[in-house]
This record gives structure tokens, sequence and C-alpha cells, in this order.
């Protein structure tokens, strides 16, 4: 598992919407980001450097650096 | 120095260091022992400032003339000075904490700082923002109507007991909202808060009841 935890999420939908492997959806209950498929994340870290109130850990362990374009 | 005077420097030695204990290493002990994940050094100083403010807020209420059995051998003008020079100090750090969560935004990818804060006070259907952005207001009107005192056409007495009740209204919505959006907020640091917030407020609630119920015997 490489995304680990989501605390303080607000319920604003950006970490489900930018996930490409819908690892993350919303919780009817509580409205908030729950992780729901772990082991098909593909630690690219979108949901994490999108989440507004930085509430998504990647586990560090299982991490790879995340590649930004120069340009 | 008479013995009486040295029991007074005594427990102001020791209330001191309670004071340090409650609201200053108990916090930081309770973060540095939370299993929560830690993140870059400015993000981590950002949470602390924000866990420290909060804590000196609790501390106002035990640091006042409602705690007079507690603060007898402090002087009242001093003890009050204290609180008023903490209230602005936890004001301004609680008040600029929404901006400060976005922040780093501004040295890392992904989304803008701009962006993130238009997020956060766009998302209207999160309970816990809510209260928080109802409990930021009502800081607001706390340190407004505590900075201009003096011009508000108030009776000092009747300002005693609004700014009590604004109090006892503020630390509830501000705790619920930490609780549950706070990062480092697991359950033993809310445990921790919610006693002693609840302890704060049944201080303030209590010295009202004996209050009203001396006037009543009287």
């Amino acid at each position: 598992m490489s995304i680990s935890s989501i605390k303080g999420c607000i319920g604003c939908g950006t970490c489900i919407e930018t996930c490409p492997t819908d690892v993350i959806r919303k919780d009817p209950k509580s409205g908030k980001a729950v992780i729901t498929y772990p082991a098909d994340c593909q630690i690219c870290h979108l949901c994490r450097m999108y989440c507004p109130l930085d509430a998504i850990s990647i586990s560090p362990e299982k991490s790879i650096p995340v590649i930004v374009s120069w340009g | 120095m008479f013995p009486g005077d040295k029991m007074k420097a005594d427990m102001k030695t020791y209330n001191r260091l309670a004071a340090i204990l409650f609201f200053l290493a108990m916090p930081l002990l309770f973060w540095a022992l939370g299993d929560t994940p830690r993140r870059s050094f400015l993000k981590e100083s950002i949470s602390l400032l924000t866990i420290l403010g909060y804590f000196l807020m609790l501390g106002q209420f035990f640091l006042s003339r409602r705690n007079k059995k507690v603060l007898k051998p402090h002087k009242t003008g001093k003890v009050l000075r204290l609180h008023k020079i903490i209230g602005y100090i936890f004001v301004s750090v609680l008040l600029v904490h929404p901006v400060l969560i976005v922040v780093p935004r501004f040295f890392e990818v992904g989304i803008s700082p701009s962006e993130a804060f238009s997020t956060i006070l766009s998302t209207w259907d999160s309970q816990g923002l809510i209260l928080g952005m109802i409990a930021w207001s009502l800081m607001l009107i706390l340190g407004i109507t505590s900075m201009f005192r003096n011009k508000l056409v108030m009776k000092y007495t009747a300002w005693r007991v609004f700014h009590g009740i604004l109090s006892t209204v503020f630390i509830t919505l501000a705790t619920w909202h930490a609780v549950e959006l706070g990062r480092h907020t697991d359950l033993p640091m809310s445990l921790y808060m919610g006693t002693i917030a609840g302890l704060g407020v049944l201080l303030l609630v209590r010295s009202y009841l004996q209050k009203s119920s001396n006037i009543q015997s009287a």
C-alpha cells in the first residue's frame, strides 16, 4: 500500500478527480474522501499535491520521487 | 523572608510549572508521540504553531479572575495583563492559520496557494470547515471587543459576562473543528483537548452560578 491515510478531509473531491486509478472514493455518509482501492495506487502523488489541506499522506518507504518538468 | 512569603513564592512557581506542563509540554508530547506521518519542517512548524496557539487559548480560561483559588498568590493586575497579551498572541496566530495552511504550496508543485485557499473556502458541505468558519468569526469578535472594550457602550460587568459567554461558545466550536479537521488530533490529543476545554468551561460556568446564588442569598 502506498497511499497511507487521509486526515482532515473537507470533502472537496479534488483528490477523487485527480486520481488516475480511482483509488479514492467519496464516502456517501460522511462526504469525505476514503481510500477504497489502495492496491491500485500507482504512487503518482497527484492526490497529495492537489489536496488543498494537505490531508493525504503517502507511505515514505514506498514512495518514488515526483517527476516534474523543467519547462 | 516570612514563611507566608515563601509559601506564596512556591505557589507561584508551581502554578508557572503547571501552566508550562499543561499548555506547552503536554501538547508537544502528544504531537511528538502521535502517529501522524511527518512532513516538511515548514509544514510541521505551522502545525505546531497552530496547536500551541490553540492551547494558549485554552489556558486563557484558567488565567483569569475566575480561577481565583489557584491564582491567589499572583497579583490580579499581572494576571490580567498576561491574559491580554496571550489573548492577542493566540488570536493573531489562529486568525491567520487558514492562510498559513496554504503557504507551503508556494514551494511545491501541484495546486497553487490561492487555488487551495479558494477550494477550502468554497467547500460548504464540510461540517468541520463550517464550524471553523463560525469559530473564526467569533474569535474575531472576541479580539475586536477586547481591544476596543472602552469604546463599547457596555458596563464592565456586562462586558465580562459577554466575553465569558462568547469564549465558551467559541471554545466549543473551535475544539470540535480541531478534533474533526486537525491533522494531529488523534484520539489521545482529542481527549486531552476535550478534557481541558471542558474543565475551562466548567470553571467559568461554576463561577457564574456561584455568583448568581450569592446574589440570590444576599
